[in-house]
C-alpha cells in the first residue's frame, strides 16, 4: 500500500471513530427510552387486564373512612370520611376501598402507597383472612424505612378494619408471590391484625370466600398473576 | 471463677449495605453510608460505658438478615441494635422500635424456631427500647417518649433483647444537619442501654431470669 493510500485510510478510520463516539450515546439513549417506554407499558397493560372493581353509581351510596398521613408528616394516619357506592359483597367492597386507598387523597403529600401500585387480587378465606395481591409498584415505590413501610401497611389494615368487618387479618403479597419485607423492613411473611375480633371466629352467611387454606389461596393468587 | 453473669455484649447492626442502598436523598446521602458512621460513633459511646462492642457489618457489604441475627445468636449475654435512617418523618427526631407482639413456640426438643427467635425476648426487648427511646427523646425534641412496635423482619429471628432505631431522615436540608445528630443520638443509645444492663440477666444461669424478664 502507498503512503498516499495508508494517507487515506487513516483519514477514514479517523472519521469512522468519531462518528461512532458520537452516535453510539446517542444510540444508547434510544435503547433505554425504549426499555422505559416497554416496561411501563408491561406495567399499564397488566393493570389494564385486571377488573378494576369499579365503584358501580347503583350501589347504595355508604360513609367510608379512609386512612391516609396527616399533613405534619409525623407518621401517624388520619381518618378522611368519603361518601362512595358500595357493593354489599365483602369481597367487591373491599376491592373498591383498597383502589381507592391507592388513589390517593387530594393532597399528594398524604399519600401512604405509591402512585405506581395496584391492586391485583383480593381474597377472603373463611377465617377471615383476608388476602391482598398489589404489583411490583408497592415494594419498588415506597420510601425505604420502618416509619414510611409501618404507615402503608396500617393505612390498608385500619381502612379494612373500618370498613370491610369481615377481613379479620390480612395477607399482603407481591405479585402472587410471598415477599421477605415490604421495602427492607417489614416483615410480610406474617399477617397483618385487622380486627379485634378474634381470629378463626365464623365467617359471616352470604360472603364470598375461598374454601381454601392460606397456601392454596396463595398458589391461586400466583397461577391468576401469571395470567 | 463463676460464669459472668448479665448484659456485656452490645451487637450493632448497620442496615443495608451493598447494593443495597437504603434510604436515598438530598446531597446524595445514602443511608447505608451514614449508618456506619453512626455505627463507630455508637461504638465509642458504648465502649466508654464498659460493652464489648460487635459489628454485623463493618464495610459496604450485604450480610443477609439471617446472618445478622446469627452474629448476635451466637453470644451470651447480648443485645442487638439495628441502626436506620428513615426516608420520611419530622426531621431531627428519633424513633426506637421493638419488634410486635408475636405468639412464641417451642419445638418438641425445646428449641426456639428460627423464625420465631424473638419471641421469648419481646418483654425485656420492650424495656430496652423504652429506656433507648426515653433518652433519645430527652434530646431530640418530637421525639415519642416510649418505643414504638412494628413488625421488622431483622428482629424476628434475633434470640436477644432487639430494637431498632431510625433516625428522620435522609431528606434535611443539608447533609450536615444528619451528621450533626450521629454523636447526641450515639450517646442516648449507651445511655439507655447502660440503664438496661441491671434489667438482664443471662437466661439459664444459676439465679438468672427467664428470657422475657421472667424469674
Amino acid at each position: 500500500m502507498t503512503p498516499r493510500w495508508q494517507f487515506w485510510g487513516a483519514v477514514i478510520l479517523f472519521f469512522l471513530v468519531m462518528g461512532a463516539a458520537l452516535y453510539f450515546p446517542s444510540l444508547r439513549r434510544q435503547v433505554d427510552k425504549a426499555k422505559n417506554i416497554t416496561e411501563k407499558t408491561a406495567a399499564e397493560a397488566r393493570r389494564e387486564l385486571l377488573p378494576p372493581a369499579p365503584l358501580n353509581s347503583g350501589d347504595p351510596r355508604l360513609k367510608v373512612k379512609m386512612f391516609w398521613g396527616s399533613h405534619n408528616q409525623d407518621g401517624t394516619l388520619v381518618p378522611v370520611v368519603l361518601e362512595l357506592p358500595l357493593s354489599p359483597d365483602p369481597v367487591l367492597r373491599a376491592k373498591q376501598i383498597l383502589n381507592t386507598l391507592l388513589a390517593g387523597p387530594i393532597d399528594p403529600e398524604a399519600r401512604t402507597l405509591p402512585p405506581d401500585a395496584a391492586l391485583l387480587a383480593f381474597y377472603i378465606l373463611p377465617d377471615g383472612t383476608g388476602v391482598a395481591d398489589f404489583s411490583e409498584g408497592l415494594a419498588t415505590g415506597i420510601p425505604s424505612g420502618i416509619q414510611s413501610e409501618q404507615l402503608a401497611v396500617d393505612s390498608i389494615t385500619r381502612t379494612l378494619q373500618a370498613n370491610v368487618p369481615q377481613v379479620q387479618q390480612l395477607k399482603i403479597l407481591v405479585h402472587g408471590q410471598e415477599v421477605d419485607t415490604l421495602a427492607g423492613h417489614l416483615d410480610l411473611t406474617q399477617t397483618f391484625q385487622v380486627s379485634m375480633k378474634e381470629a378463626g371466629s365464623p365467617t359471616p352467611s352470604g360472603v364470598a370466600i375461598i374454601t381454601a387454606p392460606l397456601h392454596k389461596a396463595i398458589e391461586k393468587v400466583k397461577g391468576a398473576t401469571r395470567k | 471463677m463463676p460464669p459472668s453473669v448479665g448484659l456485656n455484649i452490645v451487637v450493632l447492626d448497620p442496615a443495608h449495605g451493598g447494593t443495597d442502598l437504603g434510604a436515598r436523598g438530598t446531597e446524595g446521602i445514602r443511608e447505608s453510608e451514614v449508618v456506619l458512621q453512626f455505627a463507630e460513633q455508637a461504638k465509642r459511646a458504648l465502649e466508654g460505658q464498659g460493652f464489648q462492642v460487635l459489628l454485623t457489618r463493618q464495610s459496604n457489604d450485604n450480610p443477609s438478615f439471617d446472618d445478622r441475627s446469627a452474629r448476635v445468636n451466637a453470644q451470651r449475654g447480648a443485645i442487638f441494635v439495628s441502626l436506620h435512617i428513615a426516608s420520611t418523618g419530622l426531621s431531627g427526631t428519633v424513633r426506637t422500635y421493638v419488634m410486635s407482639d408475636f405468639a412464641p413456640a417451642v419445638e418438641p426438643a425445646g428449641l426456639i424456631p428460627w423464625d420465631r427467635a424473638q419471641a421469648p425476648f419481646l418483654t425485656l426487648s420492650h424495656k430496652l427500647g423504652d429506656l433507648v427511646q426515653a433518652e433519645m427523646s430527652k434530646r431530640f425534641r418530637g421525639s415519642p417518649p416510649t418505643a414504638e412496635t412494628a413488625p421488622i423482619r431483622q428482629l424476628r429471628t434475633t434470640a436477644a433483647p432487639a430494637i431498632a432505631i431510625e433516625i428522620s431522615s435522609v431528606v434535611v436540608p443539608t447533609r450536615a444537619d444528619l451528621e450533626r445528630m450521629i454523636p447526641g443520638v450515639a450517646d442516648a443509645l449507651a445511655r439507655g442501654v447502660a440503664a438496661f444492663r441491671p434489667s438482664y440477666v443471662v437466661p439459664g444461669l444459676p439465679g438468672s431470669t427467664a428470657p422475657g424478664g421472667q424469674p
